[in-house]
C-alpha cells in the first residue's frame, strides 16, 4: 500500500503556545487510521492544517507524491480530502439533496441545476456504501446519525477519497456506532483513506489498522492494531497507567432520597416530552441514566432541579415534595446540579474562575454582608477549590473562557462539590473533557458516593454509565424502557433498551 | 485591557481632531487659530468652562443609564423619554410643595425624577421578559409617550401661563445650588459623578452587581446557579430608568428651573453614543461625555470668533464616533478571531 498522505515535522503556534510541535502522520491508501489524543493534545489542529484551515509555521505535507508547505482549503478539495466535522455543516432548512450538491451543482442548459443527475450520482454511493439516507426529507426531520451520513456522502460527492472524520461517533448510539463502522469497512474496501479521529479506545480497536497517538502538540508514536492493547494506548496518551475503570463497590444503599413520581414534563416543542417517569434514589447510590441524547433526559433534570416546570406527577426529596419549587429553594434544600452543558449552564465563560466558583454561593453571610462581596473570603475560598481539583491554569481572577474543556467542567465540578448536597445531579460531567479530567472527575464522584450522598447520573457514554452506576435506567422517547442492575447490563442490552428495543 | 481602552479613546479624539482641522483649512479658516478658539472657548474663564460641565452633567448620567441596561443586554433607547418623566415629575414635586425646607424638597424633588424614571423603564422591561416584545422598539416608541405627554402637560394641565410652554417655576427650596456663576453649572455635576462612583461600586462590589452582570452575560447560568434572571432584568431597568429621570431632575433643578417643553434635543441619544462610544466601561463614559460636552460648549466661542461654523463641531463628533466603533470593530474581530483559534485549539 502506498503511502499518500505524509505529514512531517508539523509546527503550528498560537499566541502563547505550541499547539503541534513536531507533529507526524501518515496514511496508507485504503487504511482507516486513528489519530488519538487528549484534548489540546494537537490531533484537531493537524488535521485542520492537512484540510488547508491553518497554515502551518514548519514542517511538509505530501499529499499523492506532491510536496507541499501548506495547503489552501480548496487545494484540499481538489487533492481528494475531505472532512466531517463535528458538528454538522449542514443547512437545517434545505433537503438532504440539495445539501449534499450545495457549491458543486451539476448544471443543464440555461444554468439549471440537474438534479436527476445530481440523484444517480448520489445513489451510486448509496448502495455501494451503505450510506442510507432519504434524500427529499428536510435536514432538521433527520436523526443525527442520518446527518452524519449525509455528511459522508457531501464530501464523497466532491471527490475525496481522504476521508477526515472528528469524533464521529460521539453522537451515536452503539448500533448507530456499528452501521458507521459498516460503512467504514465499505469504503476502506473500495480503496478509501479514513482518518478517524477520536477518544473512545474500544471502537479504535475495532476498527482501524493503525494508531497515530498525540500527546501535548507531539508525536508520541504509531503503532499497528495486532501489536497493542488498550491500557498501552492510554499510556501513550497521558503519559502515565490510567484507571478510568473506577474500582465500584456495591453500595450499602440507604433511606429513599429521591423519588420521582409519574412525572410528565413539557419540552420544546412538545407537550410532555416525559411521559410518565418514576424512580427512586438512595443515598450512597449512583443511579445511571443512559440513553441516547434527545429521549427526555434533560428535561427530567431540569424538572428536578426547578428549572422546567412539571405538568404533572410529583417529586419527592428527603420526604417533601420539591415539585416546581424555585431553583434557588431546590439548591437550599441540598440538591447540585452539574449541567450537561458548562457553556450554557454551567459556567459564565467571561466571568472569572473566582466568580463561577462562587456563583450560588456569593450570598451566603460567609461571603458577603448586606450586599456588599467580602472579597478576602471569596478569593481564599476559590484558591482553596482550585488547588483542590487542580484546576489549571491556578489563576482565579483568569476568565473562564481561557480554559480548556478539562479545567472548566472542573471549576464546575468544584462548585457544586464544595456545596455538600444530599444528592448530587450530575449530566454528562465528562463530556468533551480530557482523559486525564476524566479520571479525576470519576474519581471525584465515586468518593462522593462512598460518602452517602446519592448520585443521578445522565451519561450518553456507556461506558461511564457502567463503570460508575450501581443501577442503571434507560430512557427512550421520554419513557424509562427498563431498569436494570449492573451487573446485569451489558453495552448489548443497554442499546436495545435505548433505541426502544425490550429485554426477555 | 482596559488600558489598552484609554489610549485608543485618546488617540481616536486625536485623529477627529486632525481631520476637523483639515476641514477647517479647506474652509479658508486657520484650523489652530479655530481650535485655540474652541479649547478657550470650552475651559477658559468661569462662565466657558461652567457650560462644559452643564453640559457634561446629562450627558454622563444619560449615558451611564445607558451603560448599566447595556450590561444587562437590554438595549435602553429610551432614556430620553425616562429623562423627559423623571424632569416631569421632579418639576410637578417643585412646584407644588410651597413649604418645605430645602434638606426635604431637594431629596424630595431628586427621588420623585428617579421614581418616574426607574417606573417608566419598568413598562418595557416587563413587556421584555414577560411577553418577548423587543426592547428596542417598545423603548423608542415610549419616547415619544414621554415627549408628548409631557408637552401636553405643559401646556395645559401644568401650564405656567407664559408665553413658552412651560410648568410653573419650582420652589426656590427645590433647585440645586449654582457654582461657577454666571454658567448654569450646578451641585448637579457633585450628584452625576456621586452616581458614576456608585454605580461603579454597585457593579463590580456586591451581590446586586454580581447577579447584574451575571444576567448580562449569561441568562441561562442566572437561572441555573438560583437567581432569577427576569426579576433581575426588571430591577437592572428600572436602576437604568432612574438614572436617566435624575438626569431630568437634574435639568429642571440646576439648569431649567421649570419644566421647559421638549427642552432635552436628544440628550438622552447623545447620552447613548456616548456609552456606545466607551463600549459600556463606566469610566470611559465619563471621559467621552466630558469630551462630547467640551466640544459643544466651545463650538459657539469658535463660531463666534473665527467664523468656523459650529456645525463643523457635530461634523467632528461624528467622525470621533466613526474613528471610535471602526477601532471598536478592529478589537471585536481580534478577540473572536483570538477565541476562535483558542476554542479549537483546545477542541
Amino acid at each position: 500500500m502506498d503511502r499518500i498522505v505524509e505529514m512531517k515535522n508539523i509546527i503550528k503556534e498560537f499566541p502563547g503556545v505550541k499547539a503541534v510541535d513536531g507533529g507526524q502522520f501518515d496514511l496508507k491508501e485504503g487504511e482507516i487510521h486513528a489519530l488519538i489524543g487528549e484534548n489540546g493534545a494537537g490531533k484537531s489542529t493537524m488535521m485542520k492544517i492537512l484540510y488547508g484551515l491553518y497554515t502551518p509555521d514548519g514542517g511538509t505535507i505530501t499529499v499523492k507524491g506532491q510536496e507541499y508547505g501548506g495547503l489552501t482549503t480548496k487545494q484540499a478539495i481538489d487533492l481528494g480530502i475531505g472532512m466531517v466535522h463535528q458538528e454538522f455543516m449542514l443547512v437545517e432548512e434545505m433537503t438532504v439533496l440539495e445539501n449534499i450538491i450545495l457549491g458543486f451543482e451539476p448544471k443543464k442548459s440555461g444554468n439549471r441545476i440537474d438534479f436527476k443527475k445530481a440523484v444517480e450520482k448520489i445513489e451510486y454511493y448509496i448502495e455501494n456504501y451503505g450510506l442510507d439516507i432519504q434524500l427529499n426529507k428536510k435536514v432538521r426531520d433527520i436523526s443525527v446519525g442520518e446527518a452524519q451520513r449525509v455528511e459522508i456522502i457531501k464530501t464523497l460527492y466532491r471527490g475525496a477519497d481522504i476521508l477526515i472524520l472528528d469524533e464521529p461517533t460521539a453522537v451515536l448510539t452503539p448500533q448507530e456506532t456499528e452501521k458507521l463502522f459498516e460503512i467504514f469497512n465499505n469504503l476502506r474496501e473500495d480503496n478509501r483513506s479514513i482518518i478517524f479521529i477520536s477518544h473512545k479506545l474500544n471502537e479504535i480497536m475495532e476498527i482501524c489498522d493503525r494508531i497515530t497517538v498525540m500527546r501535548h502538540g507531539k508525536h508520541v508514536g504509531t503503532v499497528n492494531k495486532e501489536d497493542t492493547t488498550i491500557p498501552e494506548i492510554a499510556k501513550m496518551m497521558v503519559g502515565r497507567e490510567v484507571f478510568l475503570n473506577i474500582r465500584r463497590k456495591k453500595p450499602e444503599v440507604g433511606e429513599v432520597l429521591l423519588s420521582v413520581k409519574d412525572v410528565y414534563v413539557p419540552g420544546e416543542r412538545e407537550l410532555s416530552k416525559i411521559k410518565g417517569i418514576s424512580f427512586e434514589l438512595h443515598r450512597g447510590e449512583v443511579l445511571g441514566i443512559a440513553g441516547v441524547d434527545g429521549n427526555g433526559q434533560s428535561e427530567i433534570v431540569e424538572a428536578i432541579t426547578g428549572l422546567r416546570e412539571v405538568e404533572k406527577g410529583d417529586i419527592i426529596f428527603k420526604g417533601k415534595s420539591i415539585k416546581n419549587l424555585s431553583p434557588a429553594q431546590i439548591r437550599k434544600l441540598g440538591i447540585s446540579h452539574i449541567p450537561e452543558d458548562r457553556n450554557r449552564r454551567g459556567l459564565n465563560r467571561p466571568f472569572t474562575i473566582r466568580e463561577n466558583l462562587i456563583a450560588d454561593k456569593f450570598e451566603d453571610k460567609e461571603f458577603s454582608d448586606w450586599i456588599v462581596l467580602n472579597e478576602k473570603k471569596i478569593r481564599e475560598f476559590a484558591e482553596d477549590l482550585v488547588e483542590k481539583f487542580d484546576i489549571r491554569p491556578a489563576n482565579i481572577d483568569l476568565s473562564a473562557q481561557n480554559l480548556s474543556g478539562g479545567n472548566a467542567q472542573k471549576i464546575v465540578v468544584a462548585r457544586e462539590i464544595a456545596n455538600e448536597g444530599d444528592l448530587l445531579i450530575a449530566s454528562q460531567p465528562t463530556r468533551g473533557v480530557d482523559i486525564g479530567s476524566i479520571e479525576s472527575i470519576r474519581r471525584v464522584l465515586n468518593d462522593l458516593k462512598k460518602k452517602g450522598v446519592g448520585i443521578l447520573l445522565i451519561s450518553a457514554d456507556l461506558e461511564e454509565i457502567l463503570s460508575l452506576s450501581d443501577r442503571i435506567a434507560v430512557m427512550y422517547e421520554g419513557r424509562i424502557t427498563g431498569v436494570l442492575d449492573n451487573e446485569q447490563a451489558t453495552e448489548e442490552n443497554l442499546g436495545l433498551l435505548m433505541t426502544g428495543g425490550r429485554i426477555e | 485591557m482596559r488600558k489598552y481602552d484609554y489610549i485608543n479613546a485618546l488617540l481616536s479624539i486625536l485623529v477627529a481632531l486632525v481631520i476637523g482641522g483639515i476641514v477647517v483649512a479647506f474652509m479658508g479658516h486657520n484650523p489652530m487659530e479655530a481650535f485655540v478658539q474652541l479649547f478657550n472657548g470650552a475651559f477658559i474663564g468661569k462662565f466657558n468652562f461652567g457650560t462644559t460641565l452643564e453640559k457634561f452633567v446629562p450627558l454622563l448620567l444619560a449615558g451611564l443609564a445607558f451603560a448599566v441596561s447595556s450590561k444587562i443586554s437590554v438595549f435602553n433607547v429610551g432614556v430620553e423619554g425616562q429623562l423627559y418623566l423623571g424632569a416631569m415629575a421632579t418639576a410637578w414635586v417643585g412646584f407644588t410643595f410651597s413649604n418645605l425646607s430645602k434638606v426635604v424638597h431637594v431629596p424630595l424633588a431628586l427621588l420623585a425624577g428617579m421614581l418616574a424614571g426607574a417606573l417608566f423603564a419598568l413598562i418595557p422591561a416587563v413587556l421584555k421578559v414577560y411577553f418577548r416584545v423587543n426592547e428596542v422598539l417598545t423603548t423608542m416608541l415610549l419616547n415619544y409617550v414621554a415627549q408628548f405627554l409631557t408637552s401636553y402637560l405643559v401646556n395645559y394641565p401644568f401650564s405656567g401661563g407664559t408665553g413658552v410652554a412651560q410648568s410653573p417655576p419650582i420652589y426656590e427650596s427645590a433647585t440645586l445650588s449654582r457654582i461657577l456663576l454666571p454658567s448654569r453649572a450646578n451641585t448637579g455635576l457633585f450628584i452625576a459623578l456621586g452616581v458614576l462612583a456608585i454605580v461603579y461600586w454597585l457593579f463590580y462590589r456586591t451581590t446586586v452587581g454580581y447577579k447584574l452582570r451575571s444576567v448580562g452575560l449569561n441568562p441561562d447560568f442566572t437561572d441555573y446557579i438560583g437567581v432569577n434572571s427576569k426579576k433581575v432584568i426588571l430591577g437592572g431597568m428600572m436602576l437604568s430608568g432612574a438614572i436617566g429621570g435624575l438626569a431630568g431632575a437634574i435639568e429642571v433643578m440646576g439648569i431649567h428651573l421649570s419644566f421647559l417643553d421638549n427642552f432635552s434635543s436628544g440628550i438622552g441619544f447623545d447620552g447613548m453614543l456616548a456609552a456606545l462610544i466607551a463600549r459600556n466601561n463606566f469610566g470611559m463614559v465619563a471621559i467621552i461625555s466630558f469630551f462630547i460636552a467640551s466640544l459643544k460648549s466651545g463650538a459657539l466661542a469658535m463660531e463666534r470668533y473665527t467664523g468656523v461654523p459650529k456645525s463643523l463641531i457635530d461634523a467632528i463628533i461624528a467622525v470621533f464616533i466613526l474613528f471610535a466603533t471602526m477601532e471598536g470593530l478592529f478589537q471585536l474581530r481580534r478577540r473572536a478571531k483570538k477565541e476562535k483559534e483558542v476554542d479549537e485549539h483546545v477542541g
